[in-house]
């Protein structure tokens, strides 16, 4: 009689396990609570068995019944839940609760990442006002009057001694005026060019100057300065050259190319075919220059170097039209 | 400038690549910007000779010609009614680009293809001028002139476009490099070879130049040197061919053979020289003398000049032949009649030739060579190439001798170099051995050397080198800019000053995280717009444009302009921020170490806001945005820059762009507002909807950040939490409520916060309800009921007796 008790309560175990729905959960309880059920059936046939034993058999019935209720119960809650939350319809695939998307703007982006790399290798960071003095912006940097290098910047007047500066260049000026060496200061800021606008060109742009002036400073340290700040924004693999140029503020004076990324150096529209991309001007601090401000230029040298940050955004982003950047449309404005 | 290649081997003899020979002049900082093949436009175009014109077969008014192309005879089928034996014609071949349809309305180009026509086989096209864009004349076919002309050369070589031009920029350091003997000097000194300057052989008639002309200089400082000659009996007449070749690879318009000669010798050798019909000089005389204020002139293209005081004139006896340096004029101007002419080759100073060209607005070829630096000692030589090169092309008489008025002879400068300070600032290793050779390919020659010491002198076509370190830049360039190797010494160094910290950007990295959109906008802007915030702006005296012609004062029209070009496209909810200057005229200004007298500039930060308030969702309901939408965004600004004594006042006078203004203020210093844009402005920009902006002056807002934090501990007994509501009068503001409260309540109470607003039915029209939520806490024991209902007692009875404010039940 135990025996058989054991398999029954095996039996409910597998049985419970097997029920899928309600209709399931019916059937097990005809099997085994109804009143012809196999419970039943086992209280039935207790009248068989020994009066001794009786008590005990009963008792171990007793506890078969008592776990097959439970278990039926347990079932049907989680039927029943199950059947609830399927009423529910929770659609998982609506939209989530969304905010409005904030954007730095692209050339806010470049100039960051160029403050970045220069603040790590020692240059703090300097400015100095939009509306400047010729003397700032020309004279002092070796732009005597009546020069034929002030031609090269195309300048806004707002009197005969007052300019919209042309260059970030006059705040070299103003932070040598107020410090003694060493100084290695990168100036980013707005500058003015009367242009016509047009695709190239816009009456105003951004640039990151850059000075360092020391004892021992050289031309080759210059050009090592540029080259890892160039690899850390374009690319360790990239390939450059330094060629000779003009700047009346500087001597000797450098451009840097760059290959050209889009084409890889085999010449593009962007590189005007030649395989080359200008980043940068760059020179060693013309010791007239110096003399303005009067540091010695025996015992210091330095370099100076600026670049245009709307030039590498669009040389970066892609960008063929310079005017865009400063359209903000949203529309542009959220790529970035 | 532009350099044809050919025009450049009469001086040096190389055969590289014209693309290698533009990366080396690029790599010298000769910046080549452009190369154009002129040959490109006549490929497959040859000179025939018609050799048998015979009818064709099957078609009246067409011919089959014979035509000997040098290699061969071809057939071509011609339908042109001019076409006759023994003409030379131009013969485009199979690929050949005819540059004009004459058959297209559009005259479109089109290639050549070998055809049929009419059945016969047709090996070309003979061309007419029309076709070959080298005139209007569609009637028939070009006939060319039969000057010893061979069958069989390119039309390219017949027109003289074998050549390659580059176009070189040149900076204003370079003016030896302005000419094609000059840029050949630098390919000598890039490959090393030898530069052949053009050899004279000029042969002068007995006639004596001292009886034919007498020159005066009155200003010797501004004209230091004066060379003249004069030539007899010349013919002028279009140019030969080779010289007309040459000036038009070089963008010249060739004019008549003596001023084309001035302007071979100028573009050869740099030097600008001018030509006089002599027989106009009043008593064949030259002074060169200084302008008086108001005189007048009519140069050489036919305009009037006023002329102003100290500029430099070329006069005969009575009148000014000529703007020294600059223009001609056409008093003296050489026309087909002229039979004598006087040339001039002088050195004029820099200085006085650039104040000239400004203030006449006129920039020439040979002013900007003038104004960058002419060669003094060049005028003799250029004057007698230009003599020879006319005597040969017109077989005219050169008399004997030459003018040369230069009392003060400009030597060439000595500059001492040390070869230390050649290293110390290149970080080379250069010894002087390479140094001597490396400028000796420039013409520049050591004279002494002591041990570092050298002393160099520099060729006066060299104006720009003056100092050591003109020197060791052309020491850099020679020896190649890319050959120096890098060395660096560590940069770093230890700082002691606290950590930069950028508002700035602390700013807008937040404002992005807010859902803001960072916007750079023009800082020019019309006077109209400038002028809206009734501030002193300042103006620009050459503006591009009227809508650029002055300084902004305000970051609104800015803004304002974005959000009009945005709903353009369709985008109209908007939230946009920028960091961004304005600028004013204000005489309270002194010069300082960032400072120009008399200007402000002030940077802002601009918030705005247009269209719904958040971003929408299914589950929410739209609401537009309105001024609380900023308010909330500024207050968070400063509480993450904790700032807590911040206060919004709002006065009845609105600003002159925005109404519903509240005035930000710190410590009794207002440096901002929050407001929303007024009708009148916002039309002004053809906007239809609400826009609210915060204008925030950054430069006060960073002097009252406090970055310093200091920890509170955490409250150790509980919160006891009230709210009441308050029925008022509807003009009461909630702010003096608030301020009630607090003052009522003591120092238990820890916070009060607004947490509805109602009016409506329930209670009278001119009321309203204002919930509050309230915060009790000690920082000393835990708060009884009983103490607590006490302080709300005194609250509700102090709110009674301050507002009329009765407890909604
Ligand atoms: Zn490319």
């Amino acid at each position: 009689m135990l025996e058989k008790i054991k398999e029954i309560e095996a039996k409910i175990e597998q049985d419970i396990l097997n029920i899928k729905n309600s209709e399931d959960l019916e059937n097990f309880r005809l099997k085994y609570l109804s009143r012809k059920g196999i419970i039943s059936e086992l209280y039935d046939s207790i009248k068989s068995i020994s009066i001794e034993e009786r008590p005990s058999i009963g008792k171990k019935i007793n506890e078969l019944k008592a776990y097959c209720q439970q278990v039926y119960a347990e079932k049907k809650k989680i039927l029943e839940e199950f059947s609830e939350k399927k009423s529910e319809q929770i659609d998982l695939s609506l939209p989530g609760r969304r905010k409005w998307l904030g954007s730095l703007h692209p050339l806010t982006q470049t100039l960051k990442e160029i403050k970045l790399i220069f603040q790590r290798m020692g240059f703090d960071v300097a400015d100095g006002p939009e509306i400047e003095e010729d003397y700032y912006n020309f004279e002092a940097l070796n732009f005597p009057p009546e020069h034929p290098a002030r031609d090269m910047q195309d300048t806004f007047f707002i009197s005969d001694k007052v300019l919209l500066r042309t260059h970030t260049s006059p705040v070299q000026i103003r932070v040598m005026e107020r410090t003694t060496p060493p100084v290695r200061v990168i100036i980013p800021g707005r500058v003015y060019r009367n242009e016509a606008i047009s695709a190239r060109s816009y009456c105003l742009f951004h640039q990151v100057e850059g000075l360092y002036v020391d004892t021992g400073v050289t031309f080759s340290e210059l050009k090592g300065t540029l080259v890892s700040f160039a690899k850390q924004f374009f690319g360790s693999s990239l390939k450059y050259r330094f060629r000779p140029s003009f700047f009346p503020f500087t001597e000797p004076s450098a451009e840097m190319d760059i290959t050209c990324f889009l084409c890889d150096g085999k010449g593009c529209r962007v590189c005007k075919q030649t395989g080359w991309l200008e980043i940068l001007g760059c020179g060693m601090v013309d010791p007239n220059v110096y003399k303005y401000v009067g540091y010695d230029s025996e015992k210091y040298t330095g370099y100076a170097f600026g670049m245009g940050i709307e030039r590498i955004s669009m040389l970066r982003y892609g960008i063929d039209d310079i005017r865009i950047l400063f359209d903000n449309d949203i529309r542009f404005l959220k790529q970035f | 400038m532009k350099i044809s290649l050919n025009w450049l081997k009469n001086y040096v003899n190389f055969d590289v690549s014209p693309e290698l020979l533009a990366e080396k002049l690029t790599n010298a900082g000769l910046e080549v910007e452009s190369i154009e093949y002129l040959n490109k436009k006549y490929e497959n175009f040859i000179i025939g000779k018609i050799l048998k014109v015979d009818k064709h077969p099957n078609a009246d008014k067409l011919t089959i010609c014979k035509v000997d192309i040098g290699n061969k005879n071809i057939n071509v089928v011609c339908g042109a009614p001019n076409v006759s034996e023994n003409q030379f014609v131009v013969v485009g071949l199979p690929g050949a680009i005819v540059a004009r349809n004459q058959h297209d309305i559009e005259a479109k180009p089109f290639t050549l293809k070998k055809t049929s026509i009419r059945g016969i086989e047709s090996d070309g096209m003979i061309c007419s001028e029309y076709e070959l864009d080298l005139g209007e004349d569609k009637s028939g076919i070009l006939v060319l002139e039969n000057n010893g002309l061979k069958p069989g050369i390119t039309l390219n070589e017949y027109l003289g476009l074998n050549d390659v031009v580059f176009e070189i920029g040149i900076t204003p350091n370079r003016p030896d490099c302005l000419s094609h003997l000059g840029i050949a000097r630098e390919i000598s000194a890039i490959f090393h070879l030898k530069l052949k300057k053009p050899k004279l052989d000029l042969k002068e008639s007995r006639e004596l130049i001292t009886f034919a002309t007498k020159v005066f200089v009155d200003d010797l400082d501004k004209c230091p040197r004066y060379t003249a000659r004069i030539i007899k009996d010349v013919e002028v007449k279009p140019s030969p061919k080779w010289l007309q070749n040459y000036l038009n690879a070089v963008g010249i318009r060739p004019i008549n053979n003596i001023v084309d000669i001035t302007n071979f010798v100028l573009m050869e050798l740099g030097h600008p020289l001018h030509a006089f019909d002599y027989d106009k000089l009043k008593d064949n005389t030259i002074r060169v003398r200084v302008a008086k204020d108001g005189e007048h002139f009519i140069t050489l293209d036919g305009k009037g000049r006023e002329l102003k005081e100290g500029m430099l004139l070329i006069c005969d006896a009575e009148k000014p032949v000529a703007i020294a340096g600059v223009m001609g004029g056409i008093n003296s101007e050489i026309t087909e009649n002229t039979k004598n002419i006087l040339l001039e080759s002088a050195y004029f100073l820099p200085q006085s030739i650039r104040r000239t060209s400004k203030l006449l607005g006129l920039s020439t070829d040979a002013s900007q060579r003038f104004e960058r630096g002419a060669d003094p000692n060049i005028t003799k030589f250029a004057i007698n190439r230009a003599a020879q090169l006319i005597q040969q092309v017109t077989n005219a008489k050169v008399l004997l001798g030459y003018i040369d008025i230069y009392p003060k002879p400009i030597q060439p400068k000595k500059i001492n170099l040390d070869t230390d300070r050649v290293n110390s600032t290149l970080g080379t290793n250069l010894t002087y051995y390479p140094i001597k050779n490396l400028l000796k390919k420039i013409d520049i020659r050591l004279i002494k050397r002591n041990k570092s010491k050298m002393l160099f002198e520099i060729p006066t076509f060299r104006p720009d080198i003056e100092r050591e370190i003109d020197l060791i830049e052309e020491i850099a360039r020679l020896y190649g800019y890319d050959n120096i190797e890098i060395k660096m010494r560590s940069l770093i160094k230890f700082k002691e000053q606290p950590v930069y910290k950028d508002i700035d950007d602390e700013i807008r990295n937040y404002l992005v995280g807010r859902g803001f959109n960072e916007i750079i906008t023009n800082s020019l802007m019309s006077k109209e717009l400038a002028g809206l915030s009734k501030d002193d702006y300042v103006e620009i005296l050459n503006p591009i444009s009227r809508d650029m012609s002055a300084m902004r004062t305000s970051l609104i029209p800015s803004v304002l302009n974005v959000v009009r070009n945005n709903i353009y496209h369709q985008s109209k909810n908007l939230n946009l921020f920028e960091i961004g200057k304005v600028y004013f005229k204000d005489s309270s200004i002194a010069k300082g170490p960032n400072t120009i007298a008399g200007f402000r500039e002030e940077k802002r930060l601009i918030l705005a806001k247009t269209g719904i308030s958040e971003y929408p969702h299914w589950s929410k309901q739209e609401f537009p945005s309105d001024i609380y939408d900023l308010k909330g965004e500024v207050e968070d600004l400063f509480v993450m820059f904790s700032l807590d004594k911040y206060k919004f006042i709002s006065y009845t006078i609105d600003r002159t762009l925005t109404e519903l203004t509240l005035y930000i203020m710190y410590q009794n210093v207002e440096f901002g507002y929050i407001g929303k844009v007024k009708k009148e402005i916002l039309k002004l920009f053809d906007i239809e909807q609400n826009v609210f902006v915060a204008d925030i002056n950054l430069d006060i807002l960073k002097s009252f950040v406090n970055y310093n934090r200091k920890y509170i501990p955490l409250p150790m007994y509980p919160m006891v939490i009230r709210d009441l509501a308050f029925i008022v009068d509807r003009a009461i503001p909630v702010e003096e409520l608030l301020q009630t409260i607090k003052y009522s309540a003591g120092n238990l109470l820890k916070s009060v916060d607004l947490f509805d607003i109602y009016t409506g039915d329930r209670i009278s029209a001119d009321k309203k309800s204002c919930a509050f939520a309230l915060q009790f806490q000690s920082e000393e024991r835990t708060l009884t009921d009983e103490e607590v209902a006490l302080i709300i007692d005194n609250i509700i009875k102090v709110m009674n007796d301050k507002h009329n404010a009765t407890l909604r039940k």
